[in-house]
């Protein structure tokens, strides 16, 4: 039986008076008392009694919640003292931390994920603020990029299901530099975010090698009853650590890249690396060489054409002209 | 326990160049579902419109039946008509037949049985039930 909101309410009265150690043993009117003066409700006796049998049942019912009433002391209490309702005791602190994470995971957790972990993170937050309300109205001292909804990004659900149940997807995809639909079953092992743009990568059987789609060119998929393809731990895992960006250069292995780049652009390199293997090999007058062991992508390439003059790709060969073409 | 006929999906296999491109057709128990891409051609000024009468039906060649159109989803149902805004504009749309049943088949999609070569008639469209693939 679902306890309702109401009812969990009031339970939290009770467990507050059972708690304290100022106050022990409750008495029934205080009980009521309480409960007026926290929720501003008129509450019955038989109410309040219902409530205790209700906390006291196993789970998923109740809250195996030990209570009993104290004939010689006239109250209620708890027969184990370290009993609490929310499972774990919480200092000021502990709550101040509860609330500013909350508040944090609202920023930048929300939007950006789906509507589903949106939902959920705002049930977090309304939780949160119910069970410790604040009085002070806080201002936000964080902002975050958080970009309008993205066509395709509605599937973001059903392809993450799909991944981890090994559910081939069925979809429509448009190739926006072709002009052409396919219809694609893919076998998805990883959802991927690179720059707000959502990718699903697996094993397509029209390609017959694993590819990267991204979401906004996706449309109509189905799971599918199908055996799965599942990608060997290896190339998912190189997926996962050897990319910047998204999108290989085809039939490029893992190597070693290297750019020179200007005092200034060193001074972005340094602060924000893009990849856990950049070593920089700073020169006396500002300027670096720095080295990259990874698999070059068209986001990689792309980097460095943005930084224009303040960085030129030094090796390997092949890059460097791939690179030029690309100016 | 009511026994539920599950979905099957299958995927159209490349055909000779034609606009609409038919891409999917999906058998369910309440309708038969077929997806297409449209791209819009050079030759029309802001990539001209489309439509699809609301006479179209299915017509498999060993049953003497029509399965006429129920719904469709990104594209208008004549008279009203979608307007595209330039030469390389797309569109995915989905058309909603009765349901066909399922065995293996050969059908016609027919717009106009007088065709001009502006409506959207498809010929021998195969389905092999073996082919079809279960959805979840």
């Amino acid at each position: 039986m679902p306890i309702n909101k109401s009812a969990f309410r009031r339970y939290k009265v009770i467990d507050m008076l059972l708690q304290n150690k100022m106050k022990r043993y409750p008495t029934m009117q205080e009980i009521i008392d309480a409960c007026y003066d926290k929720l501003v409700v008129d509450i019955s006796i038989e109410t309040i009694q219902k409530d205790i049998a209700q906390m006291r049942m196993s789970p998923p019912d109740g809250f195996d919640a030990p209570i009993r009433y104290n004939r010689s002391k006239g109250g209620y209490e708890y027969t184990n003292p370290e009993f609490s309702l929310l499972g774990v005791q919480l200092s000021d602190l502990d709550i101040e931390t509860i609330k500013e994470s909350a508040e944090l995971l609202q920023l930048v957790g929300g939007s950006r994920v789906s509507e589903k972990f949106n939902s959920a993170i705002e049930k977090i937050l309304t939780t949160v603020l119910e069970e410790f309300p604040s009085h002070k109205h806080r201002e936000k001292h964080v902002q975050t990029m958080v970009p309008p909804p993205s066509r395709g990004f509605e599937h973001f659900d059903l392809f993450y299901a799909a991944c981890i149940h090994k559910q081939p997807v069925s979809f429509i995809h448009y190739s926006y530099k072709k002009r052409t639909f396919s219809s694609i079953i893919i076998h998805p092992s990883l959802i991927k975010e690179f720059e707000n743009k959502w990718y699903v990568v697996g094993y397509s059987e029209k390609h017959q090698e694993v590819r990267t789609f991204g979401m906004d060119r996706i449309f109509s998929p189905f799971a599918l009853r199908k055996k799965f393809v599942t990608l060997h731990d290896s190339t998912l895992k190189s997926m996962q650590q050897d990319y910047y960006g998204v999108f290989p250069i085809p039939n490029q292995p893992k190597q070693q890249i290297t750019i020179e780049a200007s005092a200034l652009a060193t001074n972005y390199f340094l602060a924000y690396p893009i990849h856990s293997s950049q070593e920089v090999e700073k020169q006396s007058h500002g300027s670096a060489i720095i080295h990259f062991e990874l698999i070059p992508t068209l986001e990689l390439t792309r980097l460095f054409l943005s930084h224009g003059y303040h960085v030129k790709v030094q090796s390997p060969s092949w890059y460097v002209t791939f690179t030029q073409k690309l100016k | 326990m009511e026994k539920v006929t599950p979905s099957l999906l299958f995927e159209i296999s490349e055909q000779e160049v034609q606009n609409p491109k038919m891409l999917r057709v999906v058998l369910t128990e309440n309708h038969t579902r077929i997806d297409f891409g449209y791209t819009t051609p050079w030759f029309y000024r802001k990539g001209g419109w489309i439509k699809i009468s609301p006479d179209t039906y299915l017509k498999l060649k060993i049953l003497n039946k029509k399965f006429p159109l129920l719904n469709a989803e990104g594209i208008a149902i004549a008279p009203k008509r979608l307007d595209f805004q330039s030469t390389e504009d797309w569109q995915f749309f989905s058309l909603y037949f009765e349901p066909i049943p399922r065995i293996d088949c050969e059908f016609d999609m027919i717009e106009s049985d007088k065709p001009t070569k502006n409506d959207f008639n498809y010929y021998g469209v195969v389905l092999n039930i073996i082919n079809g693939i279960e959805l979840v």
